[in-house]
């Protein structure tokens, strides 16, 4: 046994899109323990909703995070919903469903090319790009923007898509789908990546449950939990939901998880848009949030579990607005499946657990 | 073998028309209804000020002393609240993106008086 | 599988208790959140089993406090422990990572317990606004009870609806002041000096009959 040492890892690190700073506890080549920081970009989102009324602040929640826009919009406006007890209309959630499984498609395809090139493997990078971009393509042509889509408002959507636009998203999708599924297999079958992957950073079941944890990264553990199973919303309607479950526990896993995903998220959204009825997409919302009104609610976001709370003050303005991001949840069980691993393949396990810092600071 | 398959995918690509655009020489039409900048028809504007209420970034002015209508497109954060919020719809998100500048400024407008305006007075 | 959320209250010394017994029975740690109230926080702590999300509040607890951690038995409840000790100034007893006020990088210190003299002046136009309504409900309550009373008196109850038609000049003033508390104040004086204006030309009128 040698003389440990600490190496400080991040916050800036090339395999880092995020701000996360690691103290890993060396010795020789074996990480035996390390302890997460974030904390460098706090904004004081939280705070804002002091200053914004309940309608205006939907733009400052979907700013919380650039590839979840959609979903932290999308869930801000059901707990507001659920503390005035609004109800929305069904073409509105269908709506609202469609357009957060088409960010799921994007999060994950921008996750995968991203955890391509740290591979090295830059031609996967490229193609995994390509495709996002026509998912981009459909926010933009279907919102009017590309990654702040702000559609959502209190009480419903603001935009419809017409059937002739939603036969041109099944469309693209069948697109992507094969070009997706010739780039999955090809990353599934890679010897270089399974060398790399197969066994690293596990996380047995129990450590899973015992720790919360959530998402694909719960569920590369088998922990058959995903929020879109409880039905809310248009998930209700889906005639089957079963979330994408792997044994193993290790990077490999949680990169097998994470692909076939996508595929799940293109099913859904096909399976809507196929269902959709017609109807109206917006319910008025009046009044505001009676005094003390308190909800709680979760939310199925691309990288796990998000929870929000909202509690009402008689005015307009909320009293508190609280979310906890998947990442949050997942920075214990990020330590465990470090302890024990060899130096060079820290930044393969945090890829694969994918944190997401600015989300979890706010 | 995997990379063989990904090779053919990146070898037909050879074939294919380009998935980008030539950017300063060609450019991409916008969309219908893209969130590009707020224009103001000021010719059916009433300055009712109800756009400078629902804005959440606060980055509309109105003043309806010197009928004047002002927006800071640095600001804005193109979420159509306002044009939403209009009464007389004399507001429109435009397609296009406004090109950049080297200072920051604001787009401010005067507003006619209207007819209708006299002969309620 | 449906999902449920609930609210339920508990005492701050059964936090610990009750994480530990929920942990036995296999719920999973959600999150843990803090309330910033006037003169004291409220905390609430999220566990779900099954679908069923409970939050469990602790009210009203003081500045000062102690709270013991909970991230002996959920490790992960760290991170919102620091972070709630770096935002809202309430201390934490035996977090398993303890960062010691270094978790988040702010400028201020506690910074969502900061109250800007806009807000405290808004809450104070709200409370303004409130009592003014209390107020006038009282009064119209005691008009009602009276006119009840005074129902079998004709002549009087003539007289009282006469009253009824003109509003006392403090009942009107209430609800101007209630009307007022959301103006700025230049507008609001305007207001204010019409009222007068038109009180006194009322009066002269009157004097003129």
């Amino acid at each position: 046994m040698g003389k440990s040492t600490i190496i400080p890892f991040g916050p800036q690190h090339p395999v880092l899109p995020e701000p996360l700073h690691l103290d890993l506890v060396v010795e020789d080549e074996t990480v035996i323990d390390c302890i997460p920081q974030i904390g460098f970009v706090h904004r004081g989102l939280e705070k804002l909703v002091e200053t914004r009324d309940y309608n205006q602040f939907i733009y400052v929640a979907e700013r919380i995070c650039g590839i979840c826009a959609m979903g932290h919009s999308l869930g801000y406006a059901e707990t507001v919903e659920s503390l005035m007890g609004v109800e929305v209309p069904k073409r509105g959630e269908y709506l609202r469903v469609i357009w957060h499984e088409l960010s799921r498609i994007h999060s994950h395809l921008l996750w995968l090319g991203l955890a391509a090139d740290a591979f090295g493997f830059e031609s996967m990078f490229m193609h995994c790009w390509r495709l996002r971009e026509r998912i981009l393509d459909i926010f933009e042509k279907t919102t009017g923007g590309r990654v702040i889509l702000s559609v959502v408002a209190v009480g419903g959507v603001v935009r419809d898509i017409d059937s002739a636009v939603l036969l041109e998203i099944e469309n693209v999708l069948d697109g992507i789908k094969g070009d997706y599924e010739k780039i999955v297999k090809t990353l599934l079958s890679d010897t270089s990546i399974k060398n790399r992957t197969v066994g690293v950073g596990h996380i047995s079941n129990e450590d899973a449950i015992s720790l919360s944890m959530v998402g694909p990264f719960a569920r590369a553990s088998n922990v058959n939990y995903d929020v879109r199973m409880f039905g809310k919303g248009a998930y209700g309607d889906l005639s089957d939901f079963e979330p994408i479950l792997d044994a193993q526990g290790d990077c490999y896993a949680r990169i097998k998880v994470r692909c076939l995903e996508v595929i799940q998220s293109i099913d859904i959204i096909k399976e809507l848009i196929s269902k959709i009825p017609q109807g109206d997409i917006i319910t008025k919302v009046k009044g505001s949030p009676a005094d003390g009104a308190q909800a709680a609610n979760v939310l199925e976001q691309p990288r796990g579990e998000c929870y929000y709370y909202a509690r009402g003050n008689g005015s307009k303005y909320l009293e508190r607005m609280r979310m906890r991001t998947p990442t949050s949840q997942n920075l214990a069980g990020m330590t465990v499946a470090l302890k024990g691993c060899d130096l060079a393949d820290v930044n393969m396990i945090i890829l694969t657990i994918d944190p997401c810092i600015s989300c979890t600071e706010r | 073998m995997g990379s063989f398959k990904l090779g053919g995918m990146t070898f037909g690509s050879l074939f294919k028309k380009p998935e980008t655009l030539l950017y300063p020489f060609e450019k991409k039409e916008p969309y219908a209804g893209q969130k590009g900048h707020i224009t103001n028809d000021v010719s059916s504007c009433i300055l009712c000020g109800m756009c400078q209420k629902a804005c959440p970034c606060n980055c509309i002015k109105v003043d309806k002393a010197s009928r004047k209508w002002e927006i800071n497109p640095f600001m804005c954060v193109q979420c159509s609240s306002c044009v939403r919020a209009c009464p007389t719809k004399c507001l429109s998100m435009d397609g296009a993106y406004t090109p950049v500048s080297s200072a920051i400024y604001c787009n401010d407008m005067d507003v006619p008086e209207k007819d209708s305006d006299n002969n309620t007075e | 599988m449906d999902f449920k959320s609930e609210f339920t209250n508990i005492d701050v010394i059964a936090i610990h208790d009750d994480a530990k017994r929920r942990h036995e029975q296999g719920w999973r740690y959600v999150q843990i959140l803090a309330v910033n109230k006037d003169d004291a926080i409220d905390l609430i702590y999220s566990y779900m089993l099954d679908g069923e999300l409970d939050n469990v509040i602790i009210s009203d607890v003081a500045r000062d406090a102690v709270i013991p951690s909970i991230s002996d038995i959920f490790l992960e409840a760290f991170v919102c422990e620091n972070e709630i000790h770096d935002l809202f100034g309430v201390a934490f007893e035996g977090i398993a990572i303890d960062f010691l006020g270094n978790f988040y990088k702010v400028a201020e210190r506690y910074p969502m317990t900061v109250i800007t003299p806009e807000q405290l002046a808004a809450k104070e136009k709200a409370r303004k606004i409130a009592a003014a309504k209390a107020a006038k409900e009282a009064k119209a309550k005691g008009a009602s009870d009276k006119s009840q009373n005074d129902a079998n008196d004709g002549a009087k109850a003539e007289t009282r609806s006469s009253e009824k038609q003109g509003k006392t000049i403090e009942e009107e003033e209430a609800e101007l002041e209630a009307k007022l508390a959301n103006m700025d104040p230049e507008k609001a004086a305007k207001v204010r000096a019409a009222f007068l204006a038109k009180k006194k030309k009322a009066a002269e009128a009157k004097e003129g009959e």
